[in-house]
């Protein structure tokens, strides 16, 4: 069995790829797959932790949760891109600046 | 007669809702659709309201005289519940009304005297063009007056008298400034207002001691609950008083704490004649109502003269059973109804504008009634009232009449009133002339009119009364107090008599001063618009000349003064014709030559019955014997002071009164400045209100706006300044937030964190309990610190030990382990109870110490 320490220093990998990633990069579509980054990071480490945690499966239910709130997200979020592409002719992130100051 | 006491029966008595719902129909009427109606329908409407509201009047008080049932009521409805004192009760307060024999006779002078007035008044403010829209409005508030009227006489309980109470009160302002844009019209009519705000506050007061000393509010219940009213009330020192160990001496401290009680009786009547003496205008409250007479006169008449000022005495003669509990209240009552009237006597002695000198007159008039009924003479103070309306309103209405002639040739408000500028009035206005006699007649005390009744039977009965105080204990008036009241009240109707004389002949008699008559000039515009030509002259120079200053021309020509059209003289003969008459309705003094002519005696005996109790003669007085003797010396005073008035303005022409101004320069300027009463109120009271209010703006400008808005808001704005820096709008820059924030949570619980509580279980016994945290495991060290408990991780994160006994304490030591396998000591010292000296009690935060 692999360890649990595996899984969670993938799922450490996997999130800061998608932190820096969200922080780093401009374009917005691409942000929105960072997020997922994040998410399925944190997936990673809910399934995992379950797989040690025989009696419960609180992880893994919660990693189900996660994942309809993602399908969410993805939706209202490539709504708002769609939106601002219409509004700015761009979806770069940093142009989405109107709620400033 | 039966076929009405069939659709009226006493218990169901709703003619009282036509009685009152007339005037408020026509005030309504008025006052929504006046200026639609045009002034005839206003005049119609107006005269329609009041005069069948005096008919129903009319047939209630016979109906009344015919019943054996001594009050009528109608209940319209249920108002509120007030509980009584500490709870125990509910005193019902119901929007009821009554007629009994006291407010019928009340509201046919109401109604009565109202009817005759609107319709003069009808013709005297035809042609007003002081106030737009004037006509319609000021028959809508005589109307509503009307109607305010009659709810505070007929309502029977304290709260419904309140409402008419206020409701005349708000029209009388109304009226009082009519002519609003004139600034001392308005400002006439807020001291109204005012004055009479701090007398209602006094039946405020009287209403909740009622409630608490009583258990009601209704004429009946007062009556049947005043017994709780002879409880004694400590009214100081507030509270429990100054404590023993304040800074102030002790002699001063014994002085400031010395009880004083009196009974509930005092309080409560000495709050209701507040508020009496507010709406009735007496000593100290009475400066509103001679510059009350900035209003029209119509209004001076009926509210100021025959209706509204007398609300103070009705409400004592009401409450008669309240004030004969109390002796020193009725002593109070009395002895401030005699100065009153003394004062504004005096002062009426050298005023020159005619309404001020009948304002005084009034002023001084209301003191009698007051006078009397503070002497237990309720019939004959409430004689008064009623003899006064007529007189009163006679000579305010002819006054009146002087002053429109006058208009023809000044039209300066103030000047035409001024009495220096009439004389010889009697050639052109024969009606007017012969009326405002025989009401100077009255008021001055002249057998047989009205007013030697009525004065007359108030000064005997303030000779010769006493009030005996209940159960036979306390305070009484010494046996020097009815004379003294006696002579007093002569030496006031003398000045009455000179004044009114005074008056009588300066306007009707001796030369005119005016201007000089050219009877080619009367010519012009008479006979074209019928009753109110006169008026026309009003049109076209307007009333408001008087805005410029009046320089008075007597060589300036102008027609002739002329008498008042029919609807003006007709109120004035039937007022006149009343002013001569109505002493007969209880004229005692016949008595002695067989004739009974007690009309009201008898009619209100019901009402006073109580009295008697409380009401007696002072030993060695025979009031029958006295009363023609006293009738007597009455009308020789008033046959003195019109002599004296006589010799100075007939046969002196005046001169002795110039001698005497300037003999007593300063005393003579003190009355016309009227013992500069006024000028004491706005050194006083009313620049101590000015300074408050100043200082309440002081404090409302710097601390309320400047401080605790300008200064809050603009430490906002600041902090809104600093941290508009961080609200970039860019996602990346909230990301990165999240992010650092997401990491110092991270460092946070990667250490772990205990809490260690320690407290008390039971005798000898402590419980220690650890905070819960992320994977935390547990070594106990209660023994000995250095060494654990057991040598294992647990997870229990309780332990209850052994106390330290008293006087030691006791050390123990927590390691925790968090799931990262991180470590952290806690130590705690357990306190002895003793030191403590209550609970055991604390905490202490884990501290890291390896």
């Amino acid at each position: 069995m692999i360890p649990l320490e595996y899984y969670l220093v993938l799922a450490a990998l996997i999130f800061t790829v998608g932190a820096v990633g969200f922080l780093v990069r401009r374009n917005l579509l691409v942000q929105l797959m960072c997020l997922e980054l994040m998410l399925n990071a944190v997936n990673v480490t809910l399934v995992a932790f379950n797989r040690f945690r025989q009696d419960d499966h609180a992880g893994q239910v919660f990693a189900f949760f996660v994942i309809a709130v993602a399908a969410a997200e993805a939706a209202v979020g490539l709504a708002i891109v769609m939106a601002l592409y219409r509004l700015r002719r761009s979806v770069r992130s940093d142009e989405a600046d109107l709620l400033k100051n | 007669m039966q076929a009405l006491s069939a659709l009226f029966p006493p218990n169901e008595f709703s003619l009282i809702a036509v009685i009152l719902g007339l005037p408020a129909l026509g005030a309504f009427v008025n006052g929504v659709f006046g200026k639609r109606l045009g002034k005839e329908g206003v005049r119609l409407m107006a005269l329609a309201a009041v005069v069948g509201s005096f008919l129903a009047s009319i047939v209630a008080f016979l109906m009344l005289r015919s019943s054996e049932q001594t009050q009528f009521t109608w209940t319209a409805w249920h108002w509120l519940d007030l509980s009584t004192r500490n709870g125990l009760g509910r005193a019902p307060v119901d929007v009821a009304f009554m007629i009994d024999r006291l407010n019928s006779v009340m509201m046919l002078v109401i109604t009565g005297v109202g009817s005759l007035i609107h319709l003069y008044a009808s013709s005297y403010m035809w042609d007003d063009t002081r106030a737009d829209g004037g006509y319609h409005r000021f028959f809508a508030y005589l109307n509503l007056f009307v109607f305010s009227m009659l709810v505070l006489v007929l309502g029977s309980s304290l709260p419904i008298l309140f409402v008419g109470w206020e409701g005349v009160g708000l029209c009388s302002y109304l009226l009082i400034g009519f002519w609003y844009s004139d600034n001392a019209n308005a400002s006439a009519g807020k001291k109204a207002f005012i004055a009479n705000r701090i007398g209602d506050f006094g039946l405020l007061v009287a209403m909740a001691l009622l409630v608490v000393y009583t258990g009601a509010l209704d004429w009946t219940g007062i009556n049947m609950g005043s017994g709780g009213l002879i409880e004694p009330v400590k009214i100081w020192p507030l509270g429990r008083g100054i404590p023993e160990d304040s800074f102030i001496p002790a002699v001063v401290r014994g002085f400031l704490n010395t009880e004083v009680n009196v009974t509930a009786a005092t309080l409560v009547a000495l709050m209701l004649f507040l508020g009496a003496a507010g709406k009735s205008a007496q000593l100290p409250l009475y400066v509103w109502l001679p510059d009350a007479m900035a209003g029209p006169t119509p209004v001076s008449a009926l509210i100021h003269a025959a209706t509204m000022v007398t609300a103070g005495i009705y409400l004592i003669c009401r409450l008669s059973g309240v004030f004969l509990l109390s002796p020193p209240a009725m002593a109070v009552v009395a002895v401030i109804g005699l100065l009153t009237a003394l004062l504004a006597a005096s002062i009426g002695l050298v005023q020159n504008d005619i309404k001020k000198v009948l304002a005084y007159s009034t002023v001084s008039q209301l003191g009698y009634m007051f006078l009397g009924v503070g002497v237990g003479a309720f019939t004959a103070g409430f004689f008064h009232v009623f003899t006064h309306a007529f007189f009163k309103a006679c000579l305010f209405l002819g006054a009146g009449s002087v002053i429109h002639a006058m208009h023809v040739g000044i039209h300066d408000t103030n000047a035409s009133q001024d009495m220096r500028h009439m004389g010889g009035m009697r050639k052109w206005m024969p009606i007017t002339h012969v009326t405002f006699l025989v009401s100077c007649l009255a008021i001055a005390g002249i057998f047989p009119f009205a007013g030697f009744f009525s004065k007359d039977e108030i000064l005997l009965h303030a000779f010769g009364n006493k009030i005996v105080p209940p159960m036979g204990s306390g305070w009484q008036a010494p046996d020097w107090f009815g004379p003294m009241l006696y002579v007093g009240g002569l030496a006031g109707a003398t000045m009455t008599a000179f004044y009114m004389f005074r008056a009588y002949f300066l306007t009707f008699w001796g030369d005119f001063r005016g201007w000089k008559v050219n009877p080619a000039l009367a010519a012009h515009g008479h006979d074209h618009h019928g009753h109110d030509d006169h008026h026309g002259h009003d049109d076209h120079h307007g009333h408001d000349d008087h805005h410029g200053e009046y320089v008075h021309d007597p060589n300036r020509e102008a027609p002739a003064p002329h008498e008042s059209p029919w609807q003006m003289t007709i109120p004035l003969a039937v007022l006149g014709f009343l002013a001569v008459v109505a002493g007969f309705f209880n004229a005692t003094m016949f008595q002695h030559f067989g004739l009974d002519l007690t009309f009201l005696h008898h009619w209100l005996e019901p009402v006073f019955r109580g009295a008697e109790y409380s009401v007696k003669v002072r030993e060695g007085v025979d009031l029958h014997k006295l009363e023609l003797v006293f009738g007597g010396i009455g009308f020789a005073i008033g046959c003195l002071g019109i002599g004296i008035a006589y010799f100075v303005y007939m046969m002196k022409n005046g001169e002795p009164t110039r001698v005497l101004a300037e003999r007593f320069p300063r005393l003579y300027r003190l009355l016309s400045d009227k013992w500069r009463v006024d000028e004491l109120y706005e050194a006083t009271v009313i620049g101590q209100v000015d300074a408050l209010a100043d200082s309440a703006n002081k404090f409302d400008k710097w601390v309320v706006d400047g401080v605790l808005a300008k200064l809050t808001s603009a430490v906002v704005a600041g902090f809104g300044v600093v941290l508009r820096a961080a609200q970039t709008g860019m996602v990346h820059a909230y990301a990165f937030f999240m992010v650092v924030g997401l990491g110092a949570m991270g460092w946070y619980f990667t250490k772990p964190h205990p809490v260690l509580e320690v407290r008390d279980a039971g005798p000898g016994k402590v419980v220690l309990e650890a905070s819960a945290g992320l994977g935390y495991e547990y070594k106990w060290h209660s023994k000995d610190p250095e060494t654990p408990d057991e040598d294992v991780w647990s997870l229990r994160r309780s332990i209850e030990i052994d106390a330290p006994k008293d006087g030691e304490t006791k050390r123990v030591r927590l390691q925790v382990k968090n799931a990262f396998s991180r470590k952290a000591i806690v130590e705690l010292e357990i306190p002895t109870l003793a030191a403590k000296g209550g609970e055991r009690t604390s905490a202490i935060q884990g501290g890291n110490l390896r």
